[in-house]
């Protein structure tokens, strides 16, 4: 768990530096739409999140509908990615 | 041209290298004050060509972070001057947004984005570019987002012939009110080029001015010792409306847009024509139902290159004959330079002002009178017209587009 609150702070703060959004107001049951990120906006985030986290995402899109499925699914391609969590 | 619905100028939004507002525009044209200077462009130190006139803007001051992401320099020009064109003509809470359209001229869309990401690509060897390079770099966006911020639903289209781009938005929009397909038009032009790689593109077309002495005199139209053109950015939109409209709701009326002649050279694609843009001249004219006689200033294209300020000045006198050399011609690129596919929009706006103030901008810089080009250019100094009644806006493209605009007063 302490792995995914790593991963939890430092999208968040990667949101706030790439979207302008306020990082307290960023919790993991916020929807990525009621924080103004359209299709392409999680697109860019995630981009910058496989440069952040040195991951690859998957070809087929993953549905992301709020911050903790964002985390969620990082963590889970740093466990396949790089062998732990 | 019988019951066609007349179209009034009711709204103007600006956002120029003379600074932002049509009233500041204009009174910085009447001060003669230029736009003109050293630019602020990545890479500029390897260009030979270090001046432009660019808009001092901060994004963020307009618009927040995440919208800023989806936003590129031409569109927030566009947003910008959307905005104050809106609240000018006293647009807010609109009552029937199917009958209000947005017709933009642009001539390169998001170059500065086109240019980022091909520097991700080429130079940085990068996989992926951003997934906002599609619209970002889009010619139609700023049009779009003008739309989508208003709620405007009526017909969205952009127009990209180049230097007179914003002049047929101009023209095509007054004709879509006139026949009657929309009661109320947003119409001007956005560009936003101002980057090393367009700025050396236009080098070599030895076609840029050289920086002068004085960098803010490096454009001097109809000036004999004048060198080529001095490229420029920024927007403008203008609020256009039914007449009748327009009145009852008691709306300010700048001016009555009455004629638009759009024809083309098809001679030669950089060549201007002086038959070609007489042509168009003479269809405004005859569209606007306005005589001649009664044109008492022209706002030129006036470029200053040496083919284009000569063939401008032939073409004025096929349309005007012995009438030429008494009418004020001006060219305020001297002072705002070449915003490519947003210049007519915003020297529409410098002709509407200008009827509006019965005030004629100046053609600044003209130090040495070329016997080639001998009508009257307003030099160095704008003056009072207080009979002016209609007037003439020139814009005439790279390609052979050529858009006129005749308006008069309210």
């Amino acid at each position: 768990m302490g792995s995914a609150v790593n991963t939890f702070e430092r999208i968040r703060k990667l949101m706030a530096e790439k979207f302008g959004l306020d990082e307290s107001g960023l919790t993991p049951e916020e929807s990525l739409e009621t924080l103004g990120l359209d299709s392409l906006s999680v697109i860019e985030l995630m981009f910058s999140i496989e440069d952040a986290f040195d991951i690859k995402l998957p070809d087929e899109p993953v549905p992301l509908k709020t911050l903790q499925d964002v985390v969620d699914t990082v963590d889970q391609l740093i466990t396949e990615q790089h062998g732990k969590s | 041209m019988a019951n066609r619905n007349l179209v009034a100028v009711t709204g103007l939004g600006v956002v120029s290298p003379l600074g932002f507002g049509a009233r500041h525009f204009f009174s910085a044209l009447m001060n003669g004050e230029s736009g003109i200077g050293r630019i602020d462009v990545p890479f500029v130190d390897a260009l030979s060509t270090k001046i432009a006139a660019q808009v001092r803007f901060n994004p963020d001051e307009h618009f927040s972070k995440i919208r800023l992401n989806q936003l590129d320099r031409v569109s927030q020009f566009a947003l910008v001057a959307a905005r104050q064109a809106m609240a000018d003509a006293g647009l807010e809470g609109i009552s029937q947004p199917e009958r209000i359209g947005v017709y933009m001229g642009c001539g390169m869309g998001g170059a500065t984005s086109f240019e980022s990401g091909y520097r991700d690509l080429f130079e940085k060897q990068l996989s992926r570019i951003s997934p906002y390079s599609v619209i970002l770099t889009m010619n139609n966006a700023a049009a779009s987002h003008i739309s989508i911020e208003f709620g405007l639903k009526g017909p969205n289209q952009t127009f990209s012939t180049a230097c007179s781009s914003s002049g047929v938005a101009i023209g095509e929009a007054m004709r879509t009110i006139s026949h009657g397909y929309a009661d109320c038009m947003l119409a001007g032009g956005a560009e936003a080029l101002l980057s090393y790689g367009t700025i050396r593109a236009w080098e070599a077309l030895r076609t840029l001015a050289r920086e002068d002495a004085d960098p803010k005199a490096s454009c001097r139209p109809f000036s004999k010792d004048r060198n080529g053109l001095v490229l420029g950015e920024g927007a403008a939109v203008v609020v256009l409306e039914n007449l009748e409209k327009a009145k009852s709701r008691n709306a300010q009326i700048y001016a009555i847009l009455n004629g638009f002649g759009n024809t083309s050279d098809a001679s030669h694609l950089t060549k201007p024509d002086s038959n070609g843009q007489a042509r168009a001249m003479r269809m405004a004219l005859e569209h606007s139902q306005i005589s001649p006689e009664s044109i008492g200033y022209v706002n030129a294209h006036g470029t200053a290159t040496q083919v284009g300020d000569e063939t401008e000045t032939n073409a004025i006198k096929l349309v005007f004959g012995s009438m030429a050399c008494q009418i004020p011609v001006s060219a305020t690129k001297s002072m705002h330079g070449h915003l490519m596919g947003a210049t007519a929009a915003l020297e529409f706006v410098a002709m509407v002002m200008a009827l509006k103030e019965r005030k004629l901008p100046p053609t600044m810089f003209l130090r040495d009178p070329d016997p080639a080009c001998d009508l009257d250019y307003v030099a160095n100094a704008g003056r009072d017209a207080p009979k002016l009644q209609a007037a003439m806006s020139n814009a005439f493209a790279f390609g052979g587009s050529n858009a006129v605009l005749v308006a008069s007063r309210a």
